[in-house]
C-alpha cells in the first residue's frame, strides 16, 4: 500500500510539471494582471522590478521547460537524483508562493503561467506544500512514471484521483480556465453604447417603421433619448387627419434589436392648443 | 432639435411602455423632507424672509434652529442678500440653514501658495478655491496627492474673493483623475446601485432641483457628454428628465428625482462615503442641494451612503 501511494506521487508530480510546463507556455499572462498601484499607492521600486523579471515571458518560458524536462524525467527515470530536483523545486516554489503571498499578492503566483493571475492566498501555499509532501513521499519509490501507468492498480488510481480531486478544490486556476473557455458575453443592453446610425438603420428595417411610415410628417425626429435598453425616437405625424406623435422603441442590444411604436397626442392638441404649464417640466438644457 | 421637456418624455415613453418599473419597496423608506434655496430679505430671532424662485418665504427661527457659515454661525450670519439653504422640520419651521455654502470638486489643474484651480467638468467650469491655513492641514489629510492631475473634492463658503474651502468632502481618490478602472464591458447592471451620493453646486445655484447622473447617453437629444468616463459601476444609461428614485441609506429617506445634468465629473470618482459604514465605491449620483437636504444629507458631510433605483422601460409581450 505504502509502495503504491509512493508511485501515485510519482505519477502525479510528473502530470502537475507538464501541466504546469504546458499551460507557462501556452497560457500568455495579461499585461494589466500585475498593476502598477495597489490602491493607489504605487508599489515598491524594488518589488515591481522583481515581479516584472518573474513576469517576463523569457523566466516564464525557461521555468515552464525546466519544469518540462523535470516531469518527462519523473515518467523516464526512477534516479533519484530527479526525484531529489523535483522534491528540491517544489520547497523553493513552497518559499516563493509563501513570500508572494506576503509582499505581492496581487500579482498572481504564475505557478500555471496566465492562469494563475488571481490573488496569491492560503490555497496556492497550501497546494504548494503538499507538492512538496508529495516529493518527499516520492524519493523511495521504486518505479517510475511509465512504470505506473503500464500497470495502473486500484489503489494507485484511487489515491491519484484523491489527490487530483484535493489539488483541482486548492486550484484558482480552474476557474480562470472555465472562464477562458467560456463564450464571451455580449455587453448588457442597458450599458452598451449604441450609435444613432445603428438606431436608425434598426428602425428602417423594422415592421414597426413600415406599418407607420405613411403616417410621418417629418423625417426629423422630435426628439431621440435613451432609457436602459430602449432609445426613443419621436416623430410628428398626422394620424386619421389629426396631428399626432408616433414614438418608436429601439433596442440597443448587441444582437435581436427589436422595435416598438405607439403613438400620442401632441401637448398642442392635448392643452386645447397652448402647451400646459406644468410644474418641474423646465426644458432641458443638454450639455 | 427643440429643447426636450421630461414631462413630454414621459408622456411619450408611456406611449410604448404602458408599465413602469416600480421602485423596489422599502418599508423603512420615509419621505424626503421640505428644503427651500434663496437669498435672505430679512432675518430675526425667530423669523427668516428668503426670496425663493420669485416669491417670499416666510420660515419660523426657533433655539433649534442650526446656522452653518463655514462652521457653526449665528444670526449674525443671515445678512441680507446672502445665499442660503434652508431645510425645514414641518410647519414652515427651519430646522437647518446652511449660509453661502458651495462646494468645489474636479481635477486639480494647479496649485498656489493657499489656492487650488479646479477644472470642475464640461458644465461647471473652472474655480479657484482659497485654502486658509486652517483648513489646508484637514484638506491635505484626506487629499495628500495636491498636485495636477488628481482629484479634488472641498466644501467651501462663498467669500468675496471666491469659494474658500473649509473642510474635505470626501477622501481623495489614490489614482489620478485620467486613470479610472472601468468596469468589465460586460459587466451586468444591477438593479439598484449602491455606492456614495455627494451634492453638487452652490447655495445661488440655477440648476432645477434633481441629479446629476454619472451614464447620460451623449446621442440624440439625450444631454450626455461623448468624452464622459463610464463610472467605476455598471450604471445603465438614461437622459435628462429620467427618473431616479434616490435612497438615502443612513437616514432611511427616500426621493425620486429627475436627472437634470450629466455627472461626468462624477463618474471620476471611485469613492466611498462613510458616514454609516463604508458604502461600495461609486459616486452613483450627485444631487443639487436642495435635493441632498431633503433626502436629511448634512451638506457640510459632503455625502451619505445611497442606493439609486433607475426607472426603466418594462418589457412586457404585447
Amino acid at each position: 500500500m505504502v509502495t503504491a501511494f509512493q508511485n501515485t506521487q510519482v505519477l502525479l508530480l510528473a502530470a502537475v510539471l507538464l501541466a504546469a510546463c504546458a499551460a507557462k507556455l501556452t497560457v500568455r499572462e495579461r499585461a494589466a494582471d500585475a498593476p502598477d498601484h495597489v490602491h493607489g499607492v504605487p508599489v515598491p521600486a524594488g518589488l515591481a522590478r522583481l515581479t516584472a523579471v518573474r513576469r517576463s515571458r523569457g523566466m516564464t518560458v525557461g521555468l515552464g521547460l525546466g519544469e518540462g524536462v523535470l516531469g518527462l524525467a519523473l515518467l523516464m527515470t526512477s534516479h533519484l537524483s530527479v526525484r531529489l530536483a523535483t522534491t528540491v523545486a517544489f520547497a523553493a516554489a513552497t518559499w516563493v508562493v509563501g513570500e508572494l503571498r506576503v509582499h505581492r499578492p496581487d500579482a498572481g503566483c504564475g505557478c500555471f503561467g496566465g492562469l494563475s493571475g488571481k490573488r496569491v492566498g492560503r490555497r496556492s501555499v497550501l497546494r504548494a506544500l503538499l507538492f512538496t509532501a508529495a516529493g518527499v513521499a516520492s524519493l523511495s519509490a521504486p518505479l517510475t512514471g511509465v512504470d505506473v501507468l503500464r500497470d495502473v492498480q486500484v489503489q494507485v488510481g484511487l489515491v491519484f484521483a484523491v489527490e487530483v480531486a484535493l489539488l483541482a478544490a486548492l486550484s484558482p486556476e480552474l476557474a480562470e480556465l472555465l472562464e477562458r473557455r467560456r463564450m464571451p458575453a455580449d455587453p448588457p443592453c442597458e450599458r452598451r453604447r449604441s450609435p444613432m446610425a445603428e438606431t436608425y438603420a434598426t428602425l428602417y428595417e423594422s415592421e414597426a417603421w413600415a406599418a407607420h411610415e405613411n403616417a410621418i410628417a417629418s423625417a426629423v425626429p422630435l426628439d431621440v433619448w435613451r432609457e436602459g435598453c430602449w432609445r426613443f425616437v419621436a416623430f410628428a405625424a398626422r394620424v386619421d387627419g389629426r396631428d399626432a406623435e408616433i414614438v418608436f422603441a429601439v433596442s440597443t442590444a448587441e444582437r435581436d434589436r427589436t422595435v416598438r411604436a405607439g403613438s400620442v397626442q401632441p401637448d398642442s392638441v392635448r392643452a386645447g392648443g397652448v402647451r400646459a404649464a406644468i410644474p418641474g417640466d423646465a426644458a432641458l438644457d443638454p450639455c | 432639435m427643440p429643447s426636450p421637456s421630461r414631462e413630454a418624455r414621459r408622456r411619450r415613453r408611456a406611449a410604448v411602455f404602458e408599465a413602469s418599473s416600480a421602485s423596489p419597496s422599502r418599508a423603512e423608506a420615509r419621505p424626503p423632507l421640505r428644503a427651500v434655496s434663496g437669498m435672505v430679505l430679512d432675518a430675526s430671532p425667530h423669523l427668516l424672509v428668503l426670496a425663493a424662485g420669485g416669491t417670499e418665504v416666510r420660515l419660523v427661527m426657533t433655539g433649534d434652529t442650526r446656522v452653518w457659515h463655514g462652521g457653526r454661525g449665528g444670526l449674525a450670519a443671515l445678512r441680507p442678500g446672502r445665499p442660503v439653504i434652508v431645510r425645514r422640520s414641518g410647519r414652515g419651521v427651519a430646522e437647518r440653514v446652511w449660509v453661502g455654502i458651495a462646494r468645489v470638486s474636479g481635477t486639480v489643474l494647479a496649485c498656489g501658495r493657499d489656492t487650488v484651480e479646479v477644472d470642475m467638468g464640461p458644465h461647471r467650469g473652472r474655480a479657484r478655491v482659497v485654502i486658509p491655513p486652517h483648513a489646508l492641514g484637514p484638506v491635505l489629510v484626506r487629499h495628500p496627492r495636491l498636485e495636477p492631475g488628481y482629484l479634488i473634492d472641498v466644501i467651501c463658503v462663498e467669500s468675496p474673493d471666491g469659494p474658500r474651502a473649509v473642510r474635505p468632502g470626501t477622501s481623495q481618490p489614490g489614482y489620478r483623475a485620467d486613470d479610472l478602472a472601468a468596469p468589465e464591458a460586460t459587466a451586468p447592471v444591477p438593479g439598484v446601485l449602491h455606492g456614495t451620493a455627494t451634492w453638487f453646486g452652490d447655495a445661488g445655484g440655477e440648476a432645477p432641483d434633481g441629479a446629476a447622473y454619472p451614464a447620460v447617453d451623449s446621442e440624440g437629444a439625450a444631454g450626455g457628454c461623448a468624452d464622459a468616463p463610464s463610472g467605476c459601476v455598471p450604471f445603465p444609461y438614461l437622459s435628462l428628465g429620467s427618473e431616479i428614485t434616490v435612497h438615502n441609506e443612513c437616514g432611511g429617506r427616500t426621493a425620486a428625482v429627475p436627472v437634470v445634468e450629466c455627472g461626468c465629473l462624477a463618474a471620476r470618482f471611485c469613492d466611498r462615503c462613510v458616514e454609516c459604514g463604508a458604502s461600495p465605491r461609486g459616486r452613483i449620483v450627485e444631487l443639487t442641494p436642495v435635493a441632498f437636504a431633503a433626502l436629511g444629507g448634512d451638506l457640510e458631510a459632503g455625502c451619505f451612503n445611497a442606493s439609486v433605483h433607475a426607472d426603466l422601460p418594462v418589457e412586457e409581450p404585447w
